[in-house]
């Protein structure tokens, strides 16, 4: 079982999560049955564990920000399916875990931002993800609105990389 | 104030029409969605559009439509209200056009229930209208009503395709020129068809088997085989395949693998982005270089295996680029007279 004594409950994570994703608090309801390891394909082929990291979020154990674990699940929403509670929204609560993680500075190690350097520049610069559309390309204005959408987000960073990548090329030639 | 669920009532269109559902789509205008990934294989869109206008329904695109990015979404490049924002864009755009939404895609379907989803959360909607109003003060375009508003009562509805041809199959299958010739079928339905929640009204729907592709498989004339990993991921896991290729690569391998074991001519789905991570010759060659393993069973896309079985032209089915020996093979049993 976990390593943890009762004298470890700290809740402040948890809130920290419900405050900023409120679909969190339904989390608090898990009984530790491990159903959702038992299907999940990320489980079958690495350590990766849902229950365990939700017994430590509730444990108030930040480390979960750290570790690599987080990176692993495919948000296949096959846990909520089997689990035996209502409305515990593993997908939402691991997207969330990252969101803090890269806010922590941790994020970069395990997800690799410029392997998205392309996807984001394509769907700022025409609204798809890949080279061109299949028949008629997005009006420009509507190309401007997701760009204005976008504002502040880490795509944006991702974008500027892009164009700085090609800048820097283009000063080597 | 409750956003209510999207998706169409298949259960009602059922009940109210047991045998001819395509009466219920006859007065209907309807759209396609138009995900990403169908320009690599262009079959997906052109297999549904071009039975749509043999059976007279009224399909079109929107110009003015653009990715759902939940890919985005899913990799924490975007908010959930930024997310929300662009989803808002897409369905006021479609609602302008069409009563209906048709998805070849489980990733955008899953996403445009999703994002009508997260404006439950109230925090989620402020934000949200908020960056439909900077639209609006920048937008000096004719505006329709409602351009950059959430709508509470939308009368679009969205519909994956799986479910849309089950309801009329009777039609798909008078349409059709050949048959599937008793060929063995591994049918995947891909993670956000096969457990996703957010469209079903029930929770019996929502935890019973899923059973549509393999009946479709059946009436089609094929035969649908079990096989160990039927429930499982593809590997892509939103973007698993890009974060950590080595590890999710062992998950494509189990499942191509699980249905050669029981002797599948090939892989059906309803997703291109399984359909990608699937067939794509590289991650077949990666396969072949970390886990010594050779995999040849083609896959197909549910809407390319209709065109095929009403006699498209070969190229106007399936993708050049994706041809294979086994899916010519395919292709020939299929096809021949
Ligand atoms: S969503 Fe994540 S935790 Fe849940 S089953 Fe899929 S991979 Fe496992
Ligand atoms: S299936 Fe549900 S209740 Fe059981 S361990 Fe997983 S999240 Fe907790």
């Amino acid at each position: 079982m976990d390593e943890y004594s009762d004298s470890d409950w700290n809740w402040d994570f948890y809130e920290e999560l419900v405050d900023d994703v409120d679909e969190n608090k339904n989390m608090i309801q898990c009984i530790s049955c491990g159903k959702c390891v038992g299907d999940c394909p990320a489980s079958k082929v690495t350590n990766f564990n849902i229950r365990k990291i939700i017994t430590k979020v509730l444990r108030g154990d930040k480390s979960v920000l750290k570790e690599s674990d987080i990176w692993y699940c495919y948000l296949c929403e096959r846990c909520t399916r089997v689990c035996p509670k209502d409305n515990i929204n593993i997908p939402l609560l691991i997207i969330n875990l990252r969101n803090e993680s890269f806010k922590k500075g941790y994020g970069p190690q395990y997800n690799d931002l410029r392997k998205y350097v392309e996807m984001s520049k394509r769907f700022l610069t025409s609204g798809v993800v890949v080279e061109e559309p299949l028949g008629d390309k997005l009006p420009q204005e509507r190309i401007e609105e997701l760009d204005e959408i976008c504002n502040f987000a880490r795509i944006k960073y991702v974008f500027k990389a892009s164009r700085s990548n090609k800048n820097r090329a283009k000063r080597k030639k | 104030m409750e956003f209510s669920n999207l998706a169409l009532n298949l259960d009602e269109i059922e009940k109210k029409f047991p045998d001819n559902a395509i009466e219920f789509f006859k007065d209907k205008k309807l759209c396609l969605f138009k995900a990403c990934l169908e320009k690599y294989f262009p079959g997906v869109r052109w297999g549904i559009q071009d039975l749509l206008e043999e059976l007279q329904l009224k399909v079109e695109t929107c110009i003015n439509q653009s990715c759902c990015s939940g890919t985005f979404f899913q990799r924490n490049l975007i908010t959930r209200a930024q997310f929300a924002a662009i989803n808002e864009r897409n369905l006021n755009e479609m609602n302008q056009l069409a009563d209906l939404v048709l998805f070849s895609c489980n990733g955008c379907y899953n996403s445009l229930l999703r994002g009508r989803e997260f404006l439950n959360n109230h925090e989620v909607r402020k934000k949200t209208q908020e960056i439909l109003n900077q639209l609006k003060e920048k937008d000096n375009t004719e505006n329709y009503p409602g351009k950059y508003e959430i709508l509470e009562n939308l009368n679009l509805r969205l519909v994956h395709d799986l479910d849309f041809l089950y309801l009329i199959r009777n039609e798909v299958l008078n349409s059709l020129k050949f048959d599937l010739k008793n060929l063995k079928v591994a049918v995947h339905y891909g993670c956000h068809y096969l457990n996703l929640s957010r469209d079903k009204r029930t929770a019996e729907t929502y935890l019973k088997d899923k059973t549509k592709l393999d009946e479709l498989v059946t009436l089609f004339g094929g035969n649908p085989v079990d096989y160990q990993e039927k429930e499982c991921c593809c590997g892509w896991g939103a973007s698993q395949l890009v974060i950590h290729p080595k590890e999710a690569l062992k998950v494509t391998l189990k499942k191509l693998k699980s249905a050669e074991s029981v002797n599948a001519d090939f892989m059906l789905m309803p997703c291109p982005t399984c359909l990608y991570t699937l067939s794509k010759p590289e991650y077949r060659e990666k396969m072949k270089k970390w886990y010594g393993e050779r995999l040849d069973i083609p896959t197909i896309h549910l809407n390319e295996l209709i065109a095929i079985l009403r006699g498209c032209e070969e190229d106007r089915c399936i993708t050049l680029r994706r041809k294979s020996p086994r899916l010519d093979e395919i292709f020939e049993i299929i096809t021949q007279q």
